[in-house]
C-alpha cells in the first residue's frame, strides 16, 4: 500500500511571508511591552544608575564567613542557625526600586529575609521575605513598600536554615528597574551560558537558573498573537479564507522554534569549546585526572597497583556520595560496594579476610596500627592492615 | 585509529541490522515507496543493536568469552551476506546511485526558496550533529547514573568478558557470593552491552569512546523519523522540518552529549516500535510487523519502565487493529486500567519500584516549569496543545486515532506516575520529569505533524476552489 496522498501546506508569496514575519516581530514587541507594563515597578526611564557593592563591602554579623576569590563565603551559621550579613549604604530609595543580593548555593528551604534601615526611623529594622530559586535569591522589589522611604542607610540579609554547603555572596545591587534595565536583565538571563552540571541530564533551564520571563513563554505568546492578527486580517480583508492560516502557523511556529534553537545551539557550541578546552588532546588517563575527582582517581590508581589482579571484594566509604560512587566506579572490575545514597558502612560482621576497605574523606574511621584494628561508628571493628595512605585517603586489607 | 575501529565495528552492526530488515521481503511495489530508504537505514541501527545484545547474551549464557571475533563475526557474515543478496536489487532500484542519492540529499527536487530552506535545515542539522559528536568524543562519562548504574555493568562485563550477575545488597553480602553490585543491580542490559561492544572494539575501557553509540542512536533516529514521515505522505521538506524539531529538542541533545543514560535509547526504540506497528496496520507488510515486534520487545531490555510502556501502548494498538469500535474498546481499556490502578493504590503496592498511593500530589508547578518555562522542549508542548485544539475533529479519525490514543494513554501514564507515586518528588525537583517525558516526546512531535497535516487537508477540502493552494505556492514540490 502506498503512502496516503497529502496536500502540501501553502506558505504563499514571498511578499506575504515578509508581511507575516513583520507581524510576528510586531507581536513580539507587543508582548514585551505588555511584560514591561507589569514588570517595571516605577519609572520606565529613571535617571539613576545601578549601584553595586562587592563582597568586600559586606560584614558577617552572625555566622562565620571569609572573603575568598572576590566572594564572601559563609561556611556556617551561628548557634541559633542564623546567618546575618550587613552592608552600610547611602542612597535615595525613590531612585531604586529593587535590591538584588547576588548569592548562590542557598538551601532551597531556607527562610531568607531582606532588611533595610531608612533615615527617618534609623532604629527600626524593616524586612521583607525573599524567595530562593535554584539556590539563588530572587531580586526583591521594594518600590511601593511604605518603609522604603528617604535615604537607605543600611541593607542586610538573614538566612535561617541548615547550610548543606557554603553560601557564596558576590555582592549586592540596587536597581532602578527601568524598562531598559529590565530588558537587559531578561536578555542576560536568556543568553547566560548554561554549562553542564550534574543536573543537566535532568533539566535544561534555557539560560540563567532563575528567569523572570522564560523565552519559550514569550515566543509562544508572540506566535499566538501573530496567528490571531493574521486570522483577523485574512477574515476581514479576504473573507473566510482559512486555508492560508496553515502556512502562517507553520511559518511563525518554525521561526519561533528557530530562535529558541539558535540560542540552544550557541550554548551547545560554547559548551563544546569549554569541554575541548578542559579535555581536548588528553588521553583517557589525563582526562580522568582533569576531572573534579582527579585526586581520588590518582589514589585509586595507586590502590589498584597494591591490590591483587583478580577481582576482590572492596568496601568504599566516604562522607560524600560523589566520592563513594566515583571511587567504586574507578575500582571496577573489583567487586565493589559503596552505599549509593546514605553514608553508611555495612556491619563489621559482613566483612571477611581478603576484603578491602577504601576510605576517601570519611570522618569517624580510626585505625590502630599497633593492634591492626580498623574501627568505625564507634562499635564496628575488623582486623586490618593499612596498605596505602595519603591525606584524605587510605586503603586497608581485612585480615 | 580507535575512531576508525568504532566506526567499522558499529557500522557493521548497523549494516547487519539493515540486512536483517531487508531479509523480510516487501510485497507489491512497496519497495519503491518514498521514504523507505531512510526508514530502513535508520531502523537498521536499532535492529542491529538489539540483535547484537541478544547475541552477547547468548555468548554469555554458553560461556563463550566476549571478543571482537566472537561478538562481531556473525554480524560481519550477516552484513556481507546482506550486501551480496540485496545489492543487485537496491542498485536496480537506484538506491545505491551516488548521483541520485546526492541529488535527493541536496534537495534537487525542490526549487527556489524551498531548496534554500531544505539546504539551510540540512546544514543546521549537520552543525548540530557535529557539535554533539565533538562533545561525545571528548568528555568522559559524566552524568551520575551513567557511572553508578549503567557504566558499572559495562565495565565489569568488558573486563570479565562475560555478563557477571549484579544482585541486591542482601544477596551480595551472603557468604560465598561472587555476584556484583552497583546502585541499580536490577537494571536491564541493552545499554551496557552496547558500551561493552565499543570497548571491545578499542580494546580497553575508554569511557569516552564507549559513548559513541549514543551519537549513532541519535543519527539513526533522525533518518528513521524522516523516512517514516515521507512514508506517511508528508512532503520531504515538511518531513525534514519535523525531523529537525525532534533532533533539536534540547533534552534529547543533552542525552546524546552527556551520554551514559538509557533514556535516549528508550525514546528511540519506543518511538520507532510504535511507528512500525502503526505502519504495519496500514501496509500489512511483514517487515513492518517484524520490526515493530523487535523494537518493542527491545524496550523491556532497556529500562524497567519499558514494560509499563508496552502496556500503555495496548489501547492504541487495539484501536488500530479494530477500525470499527476500536476507539471505544480502547476507552474501556483505559478506564479499566485507571480503575485497576486505583484499587492497587489502596494496597500501597510497589510497581517497577514506584510506590502507588492515593494521596494526590499536584505536580502542576514542576510539570509546567519543565514543559513550558524551561528550555527542555523548545515549543513542543505549546505546539501539541495548539494542534490538539485546531485538529480536534481529526484526532479520532480512523487514520489518527491509534496514535492519538497512544499519546493520550502515554500522557495519562506520565501524569499518573507524577501525581500518584513517589515520583511526584522527582517532578518538583526536576530530576525525573523530563527524562520520563523524553520517552514519549518524539511521538508527540510526530503526532503533532500528522494531525496538523490532516487538519490542513480538511481545511482545503472545505474551502472553495479559489482559495486552495496552487503548486507554485506549496511548501514543497511533490
Amino acid at each position: 500500500m502506498s503512502a496516503p496522498e497529502t496536500t502540501p501546506v501553502a506558505i504563499g508569496s514571498a511578499r506575504r511571508a515578509i508581511k507575516i514575519a513583520l507581524v510576528f516581530v510586531g507581536a513580539l514587541l507587543l508582548c514585551i511591552l505588555a511584560y514591561l507594563a507589569v514588570a517595571v515597578p516605577a519609572s520606565w526611564f529613571p535617571s539613576a544608575q545601578t549601584r553595586a557593592w562587592s563582597a568586600k563591602d559586606l560584614s558577617v554579623a552572625r555566622g562565620a564567613g571569609t572573603l575568598a576569590g572576590g566572594e564572601l563565603v559563609i561556611t556556617s551559621a551561628d548557634a541559633g542557625g542564623n546567618v546575618l550579613v550587613t552592608l552600610t549604604t547611602d542612597f535615595r530609595s525613590s531612585e531604586y526600586a529593587a535590591v538584588a543580593w547576588i548569592a548562590v548555593d542557598l538551601p532551597e528551604n531556607a527562610d531568607v529575609q531582606i532588611f533595610w534601615r531608612n533615615e527617618y526611623r534609623p532604629e527600626r529594622l524593616n524586612a521583607v521575605a525573599a524567595s530562593v530559586e535554584s539556590g539563588r535569591i530572587a531580586p526583591v522589589v521594594l518600590a511601593g513598600n511604605k518603609d522604603w522611604v528617604g535615604r537607605i542607610t543600611g541593607l542586610a540579609i538573614a538566612v535561617k536554615g541548615t547550610l548543606t554547603k557554603p553560601i557564596q555572596i558576590r555582592g549586592v545591587v540596587a536597581k532602578p528597574m527601568g524598562a531598559v534595565e529590565v530588558l537587559r536583565d531578561r536578555a542576560g538571563e536568556w543568553f547566560a551560558f548554561e554549562g553542564w552540571t550534574g543536573t543537566s541530564i535532568n533539566t535544561i533551564t534555557g539560560g540563567a537558573d532563575v528567569q523572570d520571563l522564560p523565552l519559550p513563554m514569550l515566543l509562544a505568546a508572540s506566535v499566538l498573537l501573530t496567528v490571531g492578527i493574521a486570522f483577523a486580517w485574512f477574515r476581514f480583508r479576504h473573507g473566510a479564507a482559512v486555508v492560508p492560516m496553515a502556512g502562517v502557523l507553520v511559518g511563525v511556529f518554525v521561526g519561533a522554534w528557530f530562535l529558541l534553537d539558535a540560542r540552544w545551539t550557541w550554548n551547545l557550541a560554547r559548551q563544546v569549546a569549554e569541554t575541548t578546552r578542559q579535555y581536548g588532546g588528553m588521553d583517557i588517563r589525563g582526562k580522568h585526572v582533569a576531572m573534579p575527582d582527579g585526586p581520588l582517581y590518582l589514589f585509586v590508581e595507586k590502590a589498584l597497583a597494591v591490590m591483587p589482579k583478580e577481582p576482590a571484594r572492596v568496601f568504599v566509604v566516604a562522607d560524600a556520595a560523589y566520592f563513594r560512587n566515583r571511587a567504586a566506579y574507578h575500582l571496577y572490575p573489583h567487586n565493589v560496594y559503596s552505599a549509593p545514597v546514605l553514608n553508611v558502612i555495612p556491619a563489621a560482621a559482613s566483612m571477611r579476610a581478603g576484603d578491602w576497605v577504601l576510605v576517601a574523606q570519611r570522618r569517624g574511621i580510626q585505625f590502630d596500627p599497633a593492634q591492626q584494628k580498623l574501627r568505625w561508628e564507634g562499635t564496628q571493628v575488623v582486623s586490618a592492615e593499612m596498605k596505602l595512605v595519603e591525606p584524605g585517603f587510605a586503603l586497608f586489607k581485612v585480615l | 585509529m580507535d575512531i576508525l575501529l568504532l566506526i567499522f565495528g558499529n557500522g557493521l552492526v548497523w549494516m547487519a541490522g539493515i540486512a536483517l530488515l531487508l531479509a523480510v521481503p516487501l510485497r507489491g511495489s512497496a519497495a519503491l515507496e518514498g521514504g523507505l530508504l531512510p526508514w530502513t537505514l535508520g531502523c537498521g541501527w536499532f535492529a542491529g543493536a538489539f540483535a547484537l545484545t541478544l547475541w552477547m547474551r547468548a555468548l554469555s549464557a554458553v560461556q563463550i568469552p566476549f571478543g571482537i571475533l566472537s561478538v562481531g563475526a556473525p554480524f560481519l557474515l550477516i552484513a556481507a551476506g546482506g550486501a551480496v543478496l540485496f545489492r543487485p536489487g537496491a542498485r536496480a532500484a537506484g538506491m545505491l546511485s551516488p548521483r541520485i542519492n546526492a541529488a535527493s540529499l541536496l534537495g534537487a527536487q525542490l526549487q527556489g526558496w524551498q531548496r534554500a530552506l531544505w539546504l539551510a535545515i540540512l546544514a543546521w542539522l549537520v552543525l548540530r550533529y557535529a557539535l554533539l559528536l565533538g562533545e561525545v568524543l571528548v568528555r568522559p562519562l559524566y552524568p551520575w547514573d551513567a557511572w553508578t548504574q549503567w557504566g558499572t555493568k559495562a565495565r565489569v562485563w568488558f573486563e570479565l568478558k562475560t555478563m557477571a550477575p549484579f544482585v541486591p545488597l542482601a544477596e551480595w553480602l551472603q557468604p560465598g557470593n561472587t555476584s556484583y553490585i552497583d546502585a541499580a543491580p536490577h537494571y536491564p542490559a541493552l545499554v551496557p552491552l552496547l558500551q561493552v561492544w565499543s570497548a571491545l572494539l578499542v580494546g580497553a575501557w575508554n569511557d569516552v569512546l564507549v559513548n559513541f553509540s549514543w551519537w549513532l542512536t541519535a543519527l539513526a533516529f533522525a533518518f528513521a523519523i524522516f523516512g517514516f514521515l515521507v512514508r506517511r505522505g508528508l512532503q520531504p521538506l515538511m518531513a525534514l522540518v519535523v525531523t529537525w524539531f525532534v533532533a533539536s529538542l534540547p533534552i534529547l541533545n543533552v542525552h546524546v552529549a552527556l551520554a551514559g543514560y538509557a533514556d535516549l535509547s528508550m525514546a528511540a526504540f519506543l518511538t520507532l516500535g510504535v511507528l512500525a506497528g502503526l505502519q504495519w496496520v496500514s501496509t500489512r507488510q511483514w517487515r513492518d510487523a517484524a520490526l515493530a515486534v523487535v523494537l518493542l520487545a527491545a524496550c523491556v531490555t532497556i529500562k524497567n519502565p519499558g514494560k509499563a510502556w508496552l502496556v500503555v501502548l495496548l489501547p492504541g494498538f487495539v484501536a488500530a487493529l479494530l477500525p470499527k469500535g476500536g476507539v471505544k474498546v480502547a476507552g474501556v481499556m483505559l478506564a479499566l486500567a485507571i480503575g485497576a490502578v486505583l484499587v492497587l493504590a489502596q494496597t500501597k503496592a510497589s510497581v517497577l519500584g514506584y510506590q502507588l498511593r492515593l494521596n494526590f500530589v499536584s505536580p502542576w508547578r514542576g510539570l509546567s516549569d519543565a514543559w513550558f518555562a524551561f528550555g527542555n522542549w523548545h515549543l513542543l508542548w505549546y505546539g501539541a496543545i495548539a494542534v490538539a485544539v485546531l485538529g480536534w475533529r481529526q484526532l479520532f479519525s480512523r487514520e489518527l486515532a491509534p496514535l492519538t490514543i497512544v499519546i493520550g494513554s502515554g500522557l495519562l501514564f506520565l501524569f499518573f506516575g507524577f501525581a500518584f507515586t513517589n515520583a511526584a518528588q522527582w517532578v518538583a525537583d526536576q530530576s525525573t520529569v523530563n527524562r520520563a517525558t523524553l520517552h514519549l516526546a518524539p511521538l508527540v512531535a510526530l503526532w503533532m505533524a500528522l494531525v496538523f497535516q490532516r487538519w490542513h487537508e480538511a481545511q482545503v477540502a472545505k474551502a472553495p476552489p479559489a482559495s486552495a493552494p496552487t503548486m507554485p505556492e506549496t511548501i514543497a514540490a511533490a
